[in-house]
């Protein structure tokens, strides 16, 4: 009945920010900064805390592997393969008798790097592009035609298989950290192309843009000051399941044989040369990389979370709210 | 009337796209190093004998002139042939391109029932107990590599508890596959009463389905979640609620206004996981589409890398303008 009226109004965020002259907890801010709004969302939120904990082990581990390592990660040892987790080797051994626990602790090294650079490459290429073609999306003709070129070669992109997209580019450029980065990159880009895109079409009819276009912004201005504020926390959300997305994507490829090569510690890789050994029931080569990859993942998911929680003017405000109550 | 014209507008790009992914992805492939001739006759043939065979195969040709010949080949229904299996690729896709399709769909449907009803759910409330569920659901959806997954599930259904059969394809070894239909296990079997392969190939798909329905519920939890969370702190549902609306018309107003987004996040799942699904396939020798064409990338075998490009390029294809119908129906914005 009155749902076309409804869906006028439909999925958008609540309030602009750029109207509300900063949150009702802006008193609170003021007088701890930006830090004490830091810790006030993770108080409200004790998950965040986890997540940035489990991030900085990460890096930790990456950084300091070869003193937190008990032995050498690519040194085989084959008198002892296949050992179960015991006093020795905490995590067991693989099938060439490498230290597993070693290997864990070095992997961050290479699939932290492949999988933050490739999302923050596609990123800054696929966000600022779908707004722009967002906010000219049927507007005067040239500007249409740009958009519906790009949105066009953006379905062409999302068309190709990712993943064997992905192997064929890697197969292309070699075997190398940077190919597997760029096709990483690459593949990410529409992704942030029509999540922005379809929220800067949904904010672009709102009162506050009329208002700052009546007043005569310019383009780039509204774009900038109005729109992506308030359309960008669904991509910085999306930034935390690209992380995740990309090592898992990483890893997948290592798993096909189209990744980082053998020796190098990789979690996908480590899964899956201890593949054989699982159906055999020696599950430790496998499994303990799995859950170091997982709870790599977990933690950046929950840091973007913290991110969407921060980069959100309405949700920044909600939580000012409890930090100024409380 | 409207709708007539916007389905015409969309399909006159349809062509042009193709083309383009055709292009793009045969001159990709034909960047990829490795020479078929040597691939095909083994190191010790005769330098006469590989040039007759890259004669015989078109690779003297410019490549201009064989892109040329390759497009006319697939209007004529021609994809090559792979020298690995020395089949028809066209052949060999009508084969393995239905095993894909019914795992993933299935998967699909499986993460749709997790994902969007914990989703509504989670969404209508701040805090307790579901919502915590939803939360972490969601993350640790995003974090398990779904290869792993699948792993685990084979270590404990299979070689522990020994309910799951052998990770070894869609069928047992002793039962007969029903004739081929839909390309559908399951619907064959029904279709051909055959309950002994109905029974098989449920239970083949069981892990499988489970590993990436679970995987895959993930992003449609989320997304869900996140826009019906929107969407309630809206202005129109503060009215609805103003009005003294029952919370059941408010929800289903609040859910439909949040279905475009929803519908995005499942249409690029399904055309992501025509080729994403490639991992659990190679985990459980399932002998899809995916597995097929990874084979066709690392030993450069061509013709079955373009052909499985083709193939899923027009699934997606088809998935996006079907998606675009709905955002038609749904979203009267659009319309203008």
């Amino acid at each position: 009945m009155d749902q076309s009226a409804a869906l006028d109004a439909a999925p958008v965020a609540s309030a602009p920010a750029s109207l509300a002259g900063g949150p009702p907890g802006g008193a609170a801010r003021a007088r701890s900064g930006p830090v004490g709004f830091f810790l006030a969302v993770l108080r409200a939120r004790p998950m965040f805390a986890v997540g940035y904990i489990i991030v900085l082990l990460m890096i930790f581990a990456a950084l300091l592997a070869p003193w937190l390592a008990p032995y050498n990660p690519v040194t085989a040892a084959p008198d002892d393969y296949l050992q179960p987790p015991n006093a020795l080797h905490w995590l067991g051994t693989d099938a060439t008798g490498m230290d597993i626990l070693s290997r864990i602790l070095y992997a961050p090294r290479v699939d932290l790097t492949i999988a933050i650079l490739g999302t923050l490459i596609s990123s800054a290429i696929g966000a600022p592009l779908g707004a722009i073609v967002g906010y000219y999306e049927g507007r005067s003709a040239w500007r249409r035609a740009l958009s519906v070129l790009v949105m066009r070669a953006a379905d062409v992109l999302q068309a190709f298989p990712v993943f064997v997209f992905a192997i064929a580019l890697v197969a292309v450029f070699g075997q190398s950290l940077a190919s597997i980065i760029a096709a990483i990159a690459f593949v990410n880009i529409p992704i942030y192309l029509r999540l922005m895109r379809s929220q800067v079409l949904s904010i672009r009819g709102m009162r506050y843009v009329e208002a700052a276009f009546v007043a005569g912004a310019s383009d780039v201005a509204i774009l900038r000051r109005h729109i992506i504020p308030n359309a960008i926390a669904p991509a910085l959300a999306q930034l935390s399941v690209s992380v995740g997305w990309s090592v898992l994507l990483t890893s997948g490829l290592s798993f096909v044989g189209a990744g980082v090569v053998a020796p190098t510690p990789e979690w996908g890789s480590m899964i899956a040369t201890g593949f054989q050994n699982v159906t055999t029931g020696q599950w430790w080569p496998s499994v303990f990389p799995g859950i170091a990859l997982g709870i790599a993942v977990f933690g950046f998911a929950l840091v973007g979370s913290s991110i969407e929680v921060l980069a959100d003017p309405a949700q920044r405000r909600l939580v000012g709210v409890k930090h100024a109550a409380g | 009337m409207g709708l007539v014209r916007y389905i015409g507008r969309r399909l006159l790009f349809v062509a042009p796209q193709l083309l383009g992914i055709i292009m793009v992805s045969f001159f990709l492939v034909k960047l990829i190093p490795g020479d078929p001739a040597v691939l095909m006759m083994g190191p010790n043939a005769s330098q006469q004998a590989l040039d007759e065979l890259r004669e015989k195969l078109g690779l003297t040709l410019p490549l201009p002139q064989q892109f040329l010949h390759y497009i006319v080949n697939v209007v004529h229904g021609d994809l090559g042939t792979s020298w690995q299996t020395t089949r028809p690729v066209l052949d060999d896709l009508m084969d393995r391109f239905p095993a894909t399709l019914e795992l993933v769909t299935l998967a699909l449907l499986v993460a749709l029932l997790i994902g969007i009803p914990l989703g509504i759910v989670a969404a209508g409330r701040s805090r307790g107990p579901i919502r915590k569920l939803a939360d972490v659901y969601g993350l640790l959806a995003g974090a398990i590599p779904d290869f792993w997954l699948a792993l685990v599930f084979i270590y404990i259904f299979y070689s522990t508890l020994h309910i799951a059969p052998a990770p070894l394809g869609r069928l047992d070894l002793e039962v007969v596959a029903p004739p081929i239909v839909t390309g559908s296990m399951l619907l064959d079997s029904l279709i051909a009463g055959d309950f002994d392969a109905l029974w098989s190939s449920a239970s083949h798909l069981m892990l499988p389905v489970m590993t990436l329905g679970l995987v895959n519920a993930g992003p449609i939890l989320k997304m869900t979640q996140s826009t019906v969370e929107r969407t309630l702190s809206s202005d129109f549902i503060r009215y609805a609620e103003m009005c003294g609306l029952p919370k059941r018309t408010v929800m289903r107003q609040a859910v439909r206004a949040s279905l475009p987004s929803i519908i995005t996040i499942v249409s690029v799942l399904y055309g992501f996981l025509i080729g994403g699904a490639v991992l659990v396939e190679i985990v459980f020798s399932w002998g899809g589409a995916g597995q097929y064409a990874v084979q066709g990338v690392l030993n450069a075998d061509l013709n079955p890398v373009l052909g499985f490009v083709l193939f899923s390029a027009v699934f997606s294809l088809v998935v996006y303008l079907f998606v675009d119908l709905l955002y038609f129906v749904l979203d009267p914005r659009t319309r203008g």
